[in-house]
């Protein structure tokens, strides 16, 4: 078994030496039709429309989701379902739209990929760590029904930050679970879309290029992610006009959407990456081109058991990095709680307008909750960590009269309970940190609570311990 | 076992090139060089002979000195094995920062005190708190006879070098080390809890600036030939390498003296300073007349074992005796009331 990883790894670096030296693949593109006796007249076999479709559609429905009145709202209602389960044409992208110095090329998802929808593409396990006992879609379906009617996306009596609970858990159990537990898993077994055949007839591509495309569309890099700087690659999804014309690849004066854009874990993986200890936005797209490099190098063959090895090997790298890239962001989000809840207590307790605080804290744990549903999508069992990581965050945050959501009654109504103080539940997002940080290698922690504790005791060293006088 | 040789050369390598080490060669250096002033300044004979006394060569050879060095390096390879499951500081901290977030029931971290005067303050108090905590767990390893068995290691030493300072009993060394963690934990724990990332130390060479002025003022010579002494009010106040040459002498009126690693206060407080006394000679030891294999592996190692089982038996066999007078005293009560 060692020898088999040893060699793997051997013939990994070989490979990664020679794309570098040889082929250079420094982007994800220019892959060339390897399929046999294609009749088109393609020149890539690159295609990820339909995921980059879906990107788009998660970005609007977020959008969607914070233009509530606080009333009952069907249309608006209608409207996010469109987005969500419907596949209709003429939808238009609400986000990320142009804006002045940062034209799109996009502006209606027909223009990716047509008869897309999130809905269908859900994971379908049940959710631990929301109540009811739900589905991934049955939970996207409540949130999206809840946003509707939500102020702005705020549920202030219990604490729900819908927006962010939707994006935060869709981006998990539709991206990452589809990349992960599907086309980097069951899919690169060897006689599911074999790469003798064109994934479908007609198709430039075959069935292994098509599946690791499809993988790649979901993490939502731009194609030259693997060398472009975090901040940069921050700045990209932020629209800046000033990173433009790095942005703008093949030089049409737009942004491409397919291309050229930054989405969902991508963009996470540079939100880390940008404090310099970590590297997960390069380590992942270069992983993903990598691998495509190996299908391509095929020629339209059978890959070989020892090919496909070598592809999992690439798989395995970018499912363990995507897996960072949640628990980075749930990190740091569990200590912006932590800070947000003192603050909050503070100003109860000198009986100040805490309006303000609260939004940012119920903000703060929507961004949390969802990423810590979305890390348990991934096909894997957590076990026990799972447990303790949604009973510590909880159903909602702990609310100003110390009460938190228990669960939901058959209406749908969300049913309270006293629960503990706002200062023992900042102590719960500091446990949140460290059962994290136990699990993961996490290397960016951003918003380290408990940093201070161990730079200290690194700091003091060990050198007197055992000294006798 | 190549990752544990590496850890193990690297350990031990450790000992003389890190700055947190009492053995660190710049340390080292520094006592050489105070202890060759103070050589000249009272030299009595020759150049050559002061220098040669200076050196000490006998001591370093000695078979005390010798059984010193087999001990440092059969320890290393047992810390290394044992050290990891021991209490970490880090894991006391984070109980001590948690449970006073439960228990004072809130955290308010905005202080107006200047970051300054939190680092002064937690260089200062982690300094005070170490040295009582050595100070007091010294004196119990005097007190009570089972824990005494196992310092005894550290007291057989005939001759002192700089390296007898490592001269102990593993269990002792694993007992210093849970110390260190309670005591390191408690100060981070404690000030990361009111003063957030505030909290600093103040370092010269990573070492606690307090420290590392000890160690450069000659800590080594505590463990030497060189009998360095200060002012008599100044050791009210610091243990001077003389006073602990006192602490490892074999004289009765000098037992149970000068606990104290760095501050002489504690032994004021307790009672147990003892000045040091100028012209007399100090034999070092635990009895005048040694006795034979004293210095052997086999003593130093496994004799403090036998002992303190003997003790913590009798004890027990005494505490037994005990429980059953009181139980008879209870039967003999009961029935006089029938």
């Amino acid at each position: 078994m060692k020898l088999t990883r040893l060699f793997s790894a051997i013939a990994i670096a070989t490979l990664s030496t020679a794309a570098l030296t040889a082929t250079a693949a420094t982007n994800y593109a220019d892959f060339p039709v390897t399929v046999k006796d294609y009749q088109g007249d393609k020149t890539s076999s690159i295609s990820y429309g339909g995921q980059i479709a879906r990107q788009v559609l998660h970005t609007s429905l977020m959008k969607l989701s914070k233009t509530g009145n606080g009333a009952a709202n069907p249309e608006l209602l209608a409207q996010m379902q469109a987005y969500f389960s419907g596949k209709d044409e003429g939808r238009a992208i609400l986000a990320p739209v142009s804006q002045e110095g940062f034209v799109l090329a996009q502006s209606k998802v027909d223009e990716l990929s047509k008869g897309k929808n999130l809905a269908g593409k859900t994971y379908k396990g049940v959710i631990a760590g929301w109540p009811g006992k739900k589905t991934g879609v049955e939970v996207l379906e409540f949130l999206i029904e809840k946003a509707a009617s939500a102020d702005a996306g705020f549920d202030y009596s219990n604490g729900m930050d819908y927006p962010q609970l939707i994006s935060k858990f869709a981006m998990g159990a539709i991206f990452y679970n589809q990349a992960v537990d599907n086309y980097l898993d069951e899919k690169l077994a060897a006689d599911v879309k074999p790469n003798d055949k064109p994934y479908k007839d007609g198709a430039a591509y075959t069935g292994k290029e098509h599946v690791w495309d499809e993988a790649f569309g979901y993490f939502g890099a731009p194609i030259n992610a693997a060398g472009l700087d975090a901040k940069e690659a921050y700045a990209i999804a932020k629209g800046k006009k000033e990173i433009f014309a790095t942005a703008d690849l093949n030089g049409n004066g737009k942004i491409d959407l397919d291309t050229e854009m930054l989405y969902a874990h991508a963009y996470y993986a540079a939100g880390a990456d940008k404090a310099g200890k970590s590297n997960y936005l390069n380590v992942i797209t270069k992983a993903f081109i990598d691998g495509r490099q190996l299908i391509t190098d095929a020629k339209g063959e059978k890959l070989s058991a020892a090919q496909r090895s070598d592809l999992s090997a690439f798989a395995d790298v970018i499912k363990t990095n995507w897996e960072l890239v949640i628990a980075e962001a749930a990190f740091k989000y569990a200590g912006s709680v932590y800070g947000d809840a003192l603050k909050l207590q503070a100003g109860v307790e000198k009986n100040e307008d805490v309006k303000a605080a609260f939004k940012k804290y119920i903000h703060h744990w929507g961004e949390l909750k969802g990423f810590s549903m979305a890390l348990q999508t991934g096909g894997k069992d957590l076990g026990g960590f799972a447990v303790s990581l949604n009973r510590l965050i909880g159903y909602s945050p702990v609310l100003l009269g110390n009460t938190q959501v228990t669960g939901i009654d058959a209406k749908g109504n969300y049913q309270q309970e006293s629960s503990i103080s706002l200062n023992e539940f900042a102590l719960h997002m500091l446990k949140v940190q460290k059962l994290l940080s136990d699990k993961y290698p996490l290397k960016a922690r951003l918003n380290d609570k408990l940093e201070n504790l161990s730079a200290l005791a690194a700091k003091l060293g060990t050198g007197k311990s055992t000294e006798n006088d | 076992m190549e990752q544990f040789l590496t850890q193990y050369w690297n350990d031990i390598s450790a000992l003389f090139s890190n700055s947190q080490q009492r053995l660190f060669w710049g340390y080292l250096l520094s006592a050489s060089f105070i202890a060759a002033l103070f050589s000249l300044k009272t030299r009595t004979g020759t150049l050559k002979t002061t220098v040669k006394t200076a050196l000490g060569l006998p001591h370093w050879l000695s078979k005390s000195a010798r059984a010193d060095y087999q001990l440092i390096l059969i320890n290393k390879a047992i810390y290394l094995l044992f050290n990891p499951f021991l209490l970490g500081k880090l894991t006391v901290a984070t109980l001590i920062f948690e449970t006073m977030h439960l228990s004072l029931g809130h955290r308010n971290i905005e202080t107006e005190l200047p970051e300054w005067l939190i680092v002064m303050g937690f260089t200062l108090f982690i300094f005070i708190f170490d040295d009582f905590a050595r100070f007091y767990t010294h004196k119990i390893m005097h007190e009570i006879p089972w824990l005494w068995e196992f310092h005894k290691t550290h007291h057989s030493a005939t001759s002192l070098t700089p390296l007898t300072v490592l001269r102990t009993h593993p269990v002792e060394g694993m007992l210093f080390a849970i110390r260190s963690a309670l005591v390191q934990g408690i100060s981070i724990g404690i000030f990361v809890f009111c003063f957030d990332d505030k909290v600093d130390l103040f370092t010269v060479l990573n070492v606690n600036i307090i420290l590392f002025m000890f160690n450069l003022a000659g800590a080594n010579l505590r463990h030497s030939h060189i009998s360095i002494h200060y002012y008599p009010w100044l050791e009210k106040i610091l243990i001077s390498p003389a006073q602990h040459h006192i602490h490892h002498s074999t004289a009765p009126r000098h037992f149970d003296k000068n606990y104290g690693a760095i501050l002489a206060v504690w032994d004021r407080l307790f009672n147990t300073l003892h000045l040091s006394e100028a012209g007399t000679t100090i034999q070092y030891g635990i009895a005048r007349d040694q006795k034979e294999g004293e210095q052997s592996l086999r003593a130093l190692y496994l004799s403090a074992f036998a002992n303190s089982f003997k003790i913590l038996k009798s004890r027990l066999y005494k505490y037994r005796l005990f429980a059953r007078k009181i139980k008879i005293k209870d039967v003999n009560k009961n029935t006089n009331h029938l």
